[in-house]
């Protein structure tokens, strides 16, 4: 019981860094970027670079962060502007987007599995279960990055901006604010959250040139049904991942595998403006 | 109008390629078609493959050929799956025709690649372990099957480990279902019992449920049957990061993804009928040579890898005891005989299948496999029935 | 009425008289192509002729995902669900019959039938009204990462990653093959051209530019998309079956989401909308990978990736969207909707003449109709009725809650409480299309009309519910109701018929929408600012066709109008709006005289809740 509510709070913690990016994105300019599994490889493989640099590995999400954020922002001025009018296209452009990243990821490092060894190792006793240190780990990044992001959004001109742009952007252009350049950083952020999170995930993950899809659908089908806010979120995380960990254990991990994606889509069907509001 | 005209083009430009390709020299070599997969699930082990393919070519084209003929080969990329060697088996039979396929592949592609094989009448050379008892009369197998690599992991836990509760985990396919089949039955037959046997999908890569299940189960035994690649690299990961310490078995780990795995894979058991740590003339020289041809590119030769070579001179033993390349007299002799390679003496000579030196090997700190046991001459047992010889 | 024979396209047709008008339609190409097919096995050696086999099914599931995503606008990535669907059930049904002519029926009945119930169903999940194309496409990416699974875990049945091999199937030599791989692409192709180019197959592409101003035209686009969803999916299905037929293994491939995403690389390319375009483009991509894949596949891939992003960002027509627009460049004109004669079309007047029961019917009624956005009151307590023959115009400042009342009176889903009735009926909870088909027409704000059609086929659209259109034919004549007709000729659109809307001014553009609701022949017209943006002379021009709508149609208009000066003019009642109540409701000179508008338009008139607030 104790390793079954610790999987799910686990479970939970880590799809929220994973599709934390993608919902910056998503909220900020009503696109799905297609390339998120892409930036979470390419943060995977900073922490790789990280680690053969010898850095030390609290470094390695940060290296994959500038890294990620640089490239997203690199892709948002070259590809991403021009498609803000056509949702549809920028969800096939991002697709091929991460295409290219795949390859040149593949033609940098090869296709092989690389090792990054873990920073931490080892058991950690709650209640008398042992219960993976790492995993605990992954549940105090989510709170990390959850509160460095309210603070983001709350407490800097920054997110004043983005918060005005969510809200109306025909508006916050009119009181002068560029929100191009809000697009811009948002989706360098965004890219660069999906990085850290390859980087967290590395010592429970393969990292090879296709990791980052595995995880996907997941991110999607969480970021449609938050509607967009971060708390609502962490929420779809806790219950959809629960919900996960409880068909994997009780009915079959195939099922599991499928829950998020099913439950989400028939969810949304059901109470189409997702559960932002609710 | 513009449709009609594209669709031109394309002929126009296939008919040409095809031309281009037909006129035959009078020496022509001897093709050697290896249908592998660049992509998908196989792309991290199959670069090693072609290159002891390169290698067996090499050292053969280099003491002048085969009946005075060169080798040559022709490499396709079948992703890994089934659509795609497809195409590639296509393009090998009918386009290039090959006079031999010889290659390492998933069973998926395996199986699609059969009928056009038969189709196309040539010999096919299947070097990749897998899960048994496919038959065709064009196809010989010159690697392990569950019969042999099995029984050392399941009787070292049960003998050496006092092992009798197992846990089984495995990715929901065919390879990682058919092992632990046999495993299950086999553990029943030496008394053993199967706790817990669990899949995931083969593209999954969170196995927490599945790891927990196996804690509170508490075998005395692990034993593992993933897809190569990514899967067996996130579940050894999370295993270790769950702190699981048991006698961990994995019939799907060779030496290249253990060592990938640092020191997440210590520990680990595997059984294979190829170790770089083989103590013989054999296996020193190839890979002397291997280390010469590939330098610093080189792929650790593996027990995927070293079958390829193998099986390039069983092909030529076939070839030069039928005297010709010819189809249905190479496949007549390819079960007779034997080649002396790195992994010793293989002769396919049950049912298609060939007996092999199996080694039980235990993984260390510094990813290398330290032998703990080997045993000559394990039988595959009766794999294709139907088949004579 | 112009003779019928003078718009006949071509010569060609007069002496093929007899023939039916959509065989007409079947251009010179598909002659072509046939006699390419049958050249084929004579030209091509073994090796492509497999490949070209294997392309020509691909580039049938690809002319589905153009149809969805092309002309319908739903961009798709679960095709390939269906194509795997086919492919299987074929695969399936010969592993554990074997084979025979009443497998072969079986296996077609289950690949027909497990697709159209599972097209019906993914269908249902994602069209409704107010589903996003965001979300349907993300349920399009959903399904075939849920089949592959499926497949995946159904052990021998389904033969898991292996897929399925070495059951008996059709024995067709090569050559048989390529032909009927050959003709099965070529009778997709007519019959899907000749359908999306049909008066019915304009719907495609209206609910594409435009699916709200559909919905309020009375149809249905919902029930529209999942109809289009199973006959895609049937044929993609149909296209599956024919690939494992040939080929004889079932892969998990066949039915993933990669290859999902491969189809719709091939039609960006070839060119979305382009129906040729998509053909071309999977069997380029298709033959190009089975060359090149093997020799430079990390090269090929990065190429197709970078190649896919260029077309999307800049070319987003592809290549047959080149085609195009050099072509129209050529002949130094408007580029007209893909795939249609330049005939003149006749506008007739439906004759018949509706009894109008009894012209001062009161046919709008709104009782206590509020609108909350959480705590946010925007309507409350709103009621009144209106007449036949009454134009009632609905003033107020911004933010009064006008645009909200309108937006509650066609859809039933807005309002919190309240009752409305249109022509005596309760709209209940029910969506705008079938709030339409009470008698009422909405006029958005701005001009809201279907870009890429021709003005004809607008109006045609407009008129479907009521005239069925054909899915063979493209009509010559355009039947109109007598109001509608009068606007478009007073407009100038009569002359402008075979005109992409899109190049149309502003102005006609509004008096095209109008035409279009007018051609619904409603009871009640309600237009949002409609003179906004107008010259001074269409605005007269434009009142005098509102007034004739009144007074000889008996239509019931209520109108948001800024300009007091116009709304004194053309309005028989003034429904004043305030802070979402009715402040004044009266004839024109009462609410006009009224202290109460000036001090509301002024700012100085305290609302009676700020009164009551507490200090």
């Amino acid at each position: 019981m104790v390793t079954l509510v610790l999987d799910v709070v686990t479970t939970a913690a880590i799809l929220f860094i994973v599709s934390a990016g993608l919902l910056i994105v998503f909220g900020v300019m009503k696109i799905i970027n297609f390339a998120h599994a892409a930036f979470i490889t390419v943060g995977a493989y900073a922490a790789l670079v990280a680690s053969r640099l010898g850095l030390p590995s609290v470094l390695a999400p940060a290296l994959a962060f500038v890294i990620g954020g640089l490239i997203g922002a690199a892709a948002e001025r070259v590809v991403v502007q021009w498609l803000y009018s056509r949702p549809l296209d920028a969800i096939l452009a991002t697709w091929g987007l991460s295409i290219v990243i795949g390859q040149l990821v593949t033609l940098a490092f090869g296709r092989g599995v690389q090792f990054v060894p873990a920073p931490i190792s080892g058991t950690e006793s709650i209640l008398g279960e042992e219960y993976s240190m790492y995993r605990l780990l992954m549940v105090a990044a989510a709170t990390v990055i959850a509160i460095l992001f309210t603070c983001v959004l709350n407490g800097t001109r920054l997110g004043l901006s983005t918060r005005a742009v969510i809200m109306n952007e025909t508006l916050a252009q009119s009181l002068g604010i560029d929100s191009s350049r809000v697009r811009l950083v948002t989706f360098g952020l965004g890219c660069g959250l999906a990085a850290i999170a390859g980087a967290l995930i590395t010592p429970l993950a393969s990292v090879d040139p296709n990791m980052g899809l595995a995880w996907l659908i997941s991110a999607f089908m969480l970021v449609m049904i938050s509607g967009g806010s971060l708390l609502t979120l962490g929420l779809s995380s806790l219950v959809l991942g629960g919900l996960q960990v409880v068909v994997s254990t009780f009915v079959s991990p195939i099922l599991g595998g499928l829950t998020i994606a099913v439950v989400a889509a028939v969810a949304l069907r059901l109470r189409p403006e997702g559960f932002a509001r609710a | 109008m513009a449709l009609t005209r594209s669709l031109l083009k394309i002929l126009a430009a296939t008919a040409c390629s095809t031309i281009l390709i037909t006129p035959l020299m009078a020496a022509d070599p001897i093709k050697i078609g290896v249908p592998v997969g660049l992509s998908g699930a196989n792309s991290v082990v199959a670069p090693s493959v072609v290159q002891s393919a390169q290698l067996a070519v090499d050292e053969i084209n280099a003491k002048g050929g085969v009946l005075g003929r060169q080798l040559s080969l022709e490499v396709a990329d079948d992703a890994s799956g089934a659509a795609g060697a497809q195409k590639a088996f296509d393009s090998l039979v009918f386009q290039k025709k090959v006079d031999v396929l010889i290659s390492m592949e998933t069973s998926a592609a395996r199986n699609a690649g059969l009928p056009i094989v038969a189709r196309g009448k040539v010999p096919y050379i299947y070097t990749s372990f897998y899960e048994g008892k496919s038959c065709s009369p064009f196809m010989y197998v010159n690697a392990w099957v569950p019969e042999q690599q099995v029984p050392p992991i399941v009787d070292y836990f049960t003998k050496e480990k006092g092992a009798k509760k197992f846990f089984l985990i495995g990715s929901d396919y065919a390879f990682g279902r058919g092992m632990l089949a046999f495993t299950k039955a086999y553990i029943a037959k030496t008394g053993g019992k199967v706790v817990g046997e669990e899949y995931l999908p083969m593209d999954g890569s969170d196995w927490t449920p599945i790891i927990s299940k196996l804690k509170s189960a508490a075998p005395d035994a692990l034993i593992t049957s993933t897809a190569g690649g990514a899967p067996n690299v996130t579940l050894t990961k999370q295993l270790r990061a769950a702190g699981v310490t048991l006698p961990y078995g994995n019939l799907a780990v060779d030496e290249g993804t253990a060592k990938s795995m640092g020191s997440d894979a210590k520990d680990i058991y595997l059984s294979a009928s190829y170790v770089t740590g083989i103590d013989s003339a054999a296996n020193k020289t190839f890979l002397a040579a291997m280390k010469k041809k590939f330098g610093g590119d080189l792929k650790t030769p593996n027990d995927l890898s070293v079958p390829e070579y193998e099986a390039i001179y069983a092909y030529k033993a076939a070839v030069e005891k039928a005297g010709s390349t010819n189809s249905s007299k190479v496949l007549k002799v390819l079960g007779e005989v034997s080649v002396e390679g790195p992994r010793g003496k293989i002769q396919m000579s049950k049912q298609h299948h060939a007996p092999l030196t199996m080694y039980l090997g235990q993984v260390q700190a510094d990813g290398s496999v330290k032998v703990i046991k080997s045993f000559p001459n394990t039988d595959p047992g009766a794999q294709c029935p139907n088949l004579k010889s | 009425m112009r003779d019928l024979d003078a718009n006949l396209p071509s010569v060609a047709s007069r002496w093929l008289r007899g023939a039916p008008q959509w065989l007409l339609r079947v251009r010179w190409t598909t002659p072509a192509a046939i006699a390419l097919v049958l050249a084929g096995p004579w030209l091509l050696d073994t090796y492509t002729l497999n490949i070209l086999i294997r392309a020509l099914f691909v580039a049938i599931v690809a002319l589905t995902v153009d149809v969805l995503w092309g002309f319908s606008g739903t961009l798709t990535f679960g095709q390939s669900a269906f194509f795997g669907i086919g492919a299987y059930g074929l695969a399936i049904v010969f592993t554990q019959f074997g084979f025979g002519p009443w497998q072969v029926l079986l296996a077609l009945g289950a690949a027909v039938g497990v697709a159209a119930a599972v097209a019906g169903f993914v269908g249902w999940l994602s069209f409704y009204p107010g589903s996003t194309p965001l979300y349907v496409s993300v349920i399009s990416l959903v399904l075939p990462i849920v089949v592959v699974q499926l497949l995946y875990s159904g052990g021998a049945f389904t033969g898991s990653s292996s897929g399925l091999v070495g059951f008996e199937t059709f024995d067709l030599s090569l050559e048989g093959w390529f032909l009927v791989a050959g003709f099965a692409m070529i009778a997709v192709l007519a019959t899907t051209s000749i359908m999306v180019s049909s008066d019915a197959g304009r719907m495609l592409s209206a609910m594409r530019d435009n699916d709200e101003r559909c919905t309020y035209l009375g149809i249905n686009t919902s029930l529209i998309r999942i109809w289009l969803l199973v006959a895609t999916g049937v044929a993609a299905a149909l296209a599956g079956f024919g690939y494992v037929a040939f080929s004889g293994v079932a892969a998990p491939e066949n039915a993933g989401f990669i290859f999902g995403t491969q189809l719709v690389i091939m039609v960006a390319l070839g060119g979305r909308g382009s129906l040729a375009g998509a053909v071309v483009g999977a069997i380029v991509i298709e033959v190009a990978s089975a060359y090149l894949s093997s020799s430079l596949p990390f090269i090929w891939e990065l190429i197709v990736g970078v190649t896919f992003v260029v077309v999307i960002v800049v070319l987003p027509g592809g290549l047959f969207g080149i085609f195009r627009t050099f072509g129209s460049w050529l002949r130094g004109k408007h580029p007209r909707a893909s795939g249609r004669d330049a005939a003149g079309i006749a506008i007739e007047t439906r004759q018949e003449a509706v009894a109008i029961p009894d012209p001062d019917a009161v046919v709008v009624e709104v009782e206590n109709v509020s609108k909350h956005f959480g705590s946010l009151s925007v309507l409350s307590d709103v009621s009144f009725t209106a007449r036949r023959g009454e134009l009632v115009s609905i003033v107020g400042p911004n933010g009064a809650g006008k645009t909200t009342l309108i937006r509650c009176l066609a859809d039933g889903r807005e309002r919190s409480e309240g009752q409305v009735r249109i022509g005596g009926r309760s709209i209940e909870r029910l969506p705008p299309d079938q709030v339409v088909r009470l008698g009422l027409g909405r006029k958005f704000q701005a001009a809201s009309v279907f870009e890429t059609l021709r003005v004809a086929d607008c109006l045609r659209i407009a008129r479907s519910r009521r005239d069925k259109p054909s899915f063979l034919d493209v009509s010559s004549v355009l039947r109109l109701p007598p109001a509608a007709r009068a606007v478009a000729e007073s407009s100038g659109l009569a002359a402008r018929l075979d005109e992409e809307a899109r190049f149309l001014s502003h102005g006609l553009k509004q008096a095209l929408e109008l035409a279009m609701v007018l051609a619904l022949e409603p009871q009640v017209l309600l237009l949002d600012e409609p003179t906004a943006g107008l010259t001074r002379v269409e605005r007269q021009a434009f009142a005098s066709v509102l007034r004739e709508l009144v007074v000889r149609e008996r239509l019931c208009v209520l109108i948001i109008e800024h300009d007091l000066d116009f709304v004194r003019q053309i309005s028989s009642r003034i429904l004043l709006l305030h802070q979402g109540q009715v402040a004044l409701d009266g004839p024109v000179a009462d609410v006009v005289n009224n202290p109460l508008i000036r001090e509301i338009y002024t700012g100085n008139h305290q609302s009676k809740r700020a009164k009551d607030a507490p200090p």
